[in-house]
């Protein structure tokens, strides 16, 4: 884990690893890695998007474009508030569903519904206080 | 008061540069030894005002996936969960906002499909998030390091290593799944602040969430604030945070982490302020008896042992001044815990799969009976922490 420059001082120390990647929760490990790279390929298809509208704004404005200045570019505010607007519609677009739709369509034992009824949406969060926003796991 | 871009003439390095340093490993090193700037200062994207670009286009746009995908999986994944797991309680007869042990949640909602995606999704985003960072940086390790190598003795502020310190094991796991946790991975400190800047959605990138908690820190009541002490720094920003609160006080950041306060100090001497970073444990900080004024730590305690907690208190305790006073900011423990089945499910898969194995004893910790038996005169109504906390607990140490 640590630098492979051997002539480096080293400032790590022995570590426990982390079982994580052993983790089921959706009934088979297959399934919980597919989610993830289901995920990840969202990031690499949202990451070619981005770049593609770096382009286009780049052609815009300077009518050619190189490697190097697509590394550099800074979008403006404005730029960056439209492609937050962009990223936030494709993730609800590839994503969404499954938080929209998920709680109509299995029973509550689990098994899937045939008939799947509208979602309720007027169920209070007052059972949870305090541990938004504060640390890395909610 | 100079610092190191402007000592280093490299506000935003040139595109040539950017192509150069990372368009392949191979050109890394070759390029950065040979820059007209100094070799060490590693920013090819410049800055964005404190926050060093990361240093790719594709990198940034990935994390800019990630802080997305992590406002829908707190909130629309979080709440569905929500109100799906009120809905089988209420099934149940069970009122969801009682307080259950963790395995009888788990055998009331843990086989919910519903339930378990949105622990998946937010886990498989936060290994997503540590991988790309782990590749980045030790994809260019010869750079960062010598980046780091290069302010190790550079000022403001000062760095202390302790290589051969002892670690106690209950700190060596991975916490928060991060490759090599806070004391195993050179670039620990790296990977920790750009990890954790996307899981504040984009609010904290000008540290502004730490700023706040600075700028809410309790004085002792005559005023007098000489030496401050951040416990448990990882990365440094509520230090820098606090030397600006308190600009004329001597500012201490320790945390168990080598890598974790180099990148500190680095990131300290980068901005320009005035900080002293050691590799120290909060239980055996080597200070001298009665020596800080104030005493904090942010999202420390519940990263830490039962066990360790009362000794981090009575350290505490013995370091403070009489009348300094005590701020630990971390979850609320004992009555005003959050109860409910939802939120011990999330506690137990974020303590299980998430690389937190002290969160569910620290959930039935007692902090202000903990803190009065290390000495302290608690009020567990002091002023709030942050923006929609009511109460943080404040100790004081007596005169």
């Amino acid at each position: 884990m640590a630098d492979s420059n051997s002539k480096r001082k080293s400032y790590t120390a022995d570590f426990i690893k982390s079982d994580t990647d052993e983790a089921v929760f959706l009934g088979n490990p297959l399934m919980d890695d597919m989610m993830t790279s289901i995920i990840a390929l969202g990031a690499e298809v949202w990451a070619n998007r981005r770049r593609t509208r770096i382009i286009e704004l780049l052609m815009e404005k300077e009518g050619a474009v190189t490697r190097e200045m697509i590394e550099a570019y800074v979008p403006t505010e404005d730029e960056e508030a439209e492609m937050r607007d962009e990223r936030d519609a494709f993730i609800q677009l590839t994503y969404g569903h499954i938080a929209r739709t998920g709680e109509d369509q299995t029973a509550l034992d689990g098994s899937a519904k045939t008939n799947p009824g509208k979602a309720s949406a007027n169920e209070t969060d007052d059972d949870m206080t305090g541990d938004a926003g504060m640390g890395m796991g909610g | 008061m100079m610092n190191r871009r402007t000592l280093f003439g490299a506000s935003a390095a040139t595109a040539s540069f950017v192509g150069a340093l990372f368009g392949s490993k191979k050109a890394s090193t070759a390029t950065t030894t040979s820059s007209k700037f100094s070799s060490a200062d590693v920013e090819p994207r410049g800055s964005k005002g404190r926050l060093e670009r990361l240093p790719r286009q594709h990198l940034e746009a990935q994390h800019d996936f990630i802080t997305g995908f992590r406002v829908f999986a707190n909130r629309d994944m979080t709440s569905a969960a929500r109100r799906r797991i009120a809905k089988i309680m209420r099934a149940k007869g069970i009122d969801p906002t009682k307080r259950l042990s963790y395995k009888e949640v788990l055998g009331h909602v843990g086989g919910d499909p519903l339930v378990a995606a949105s622990a998946r999704m937010w886990l498989s985003a936060q290994q997503i998030n540590w991988k790309t960072l782990y590749d980045e940086f030790h994809g260019n390790a010869n750079a960062y390091l010598a980046e780091m190598e290069a302010t190790d003795n550079a000022g403001p502020g000062t760095l202390e290593l302790n290589p051969d310190m002892y670690i106690p094991e209950y700190l060596t796991h991975e916490i928060h799944i991060q490759p090599g946790g806070y004391v195993g991975d050179e670039f620990a400190g790296h990977i920790y602040h750009y990890g954790t800047n996307n899981f504040f959605e984009g609010r904290n990138d000008q540290d502004e969430l730490h700023i706040g908690l600075a700028t809410a820190m309790p004085e002792p009541e005559d005023g007098k604030v000489v030496r401050v002490l951040d416990q448990g720094c990882s990365c440094g920003q509520l230090s820098v945070a606090l030397k600006e609160r308190f600009p004329d006080a001597e500012v201490w950041g320790i945390d168990v982490g080598g890598p974790m306060v180099r990148y500190a100090h680095m990131r300290a001497v980068d901005i320009g302020i005035d900080v002293n970073f050691a590799q120290r444990l909060a239980e055996d900080s080597k200070f001298p008896d009665n020596h800080f004024d104030i005493a904090t730590n942010n999202i420390m305690f519940h990263e830490v042992t039962t066990e360790a907690a009362h000794e981090i208190l009575a350290e505490s305790f013995r370091v403070l001044r009489p009348g300094g006073v005590y701020y630990p900011i971390d979850f609320y423990t004992g009555n005003p815990a959050p109860k409910g089945v939802f939120s011990t499910f999330r506690q137990w898969w974020d303590s299980r799969w998430n690389g937190e194995p002290w969160r569910l004893d620290y959930a039935k910790f007692d902090m202000a009976a903990a803190m009065r038996k290390a000495g302290f005169i608690v009020n567990e109504n002091g002023p709030p922490s942050r923006r929609g906390a009511r109460r943080n607990i404040l100790g004081t140490k007596p005169t």
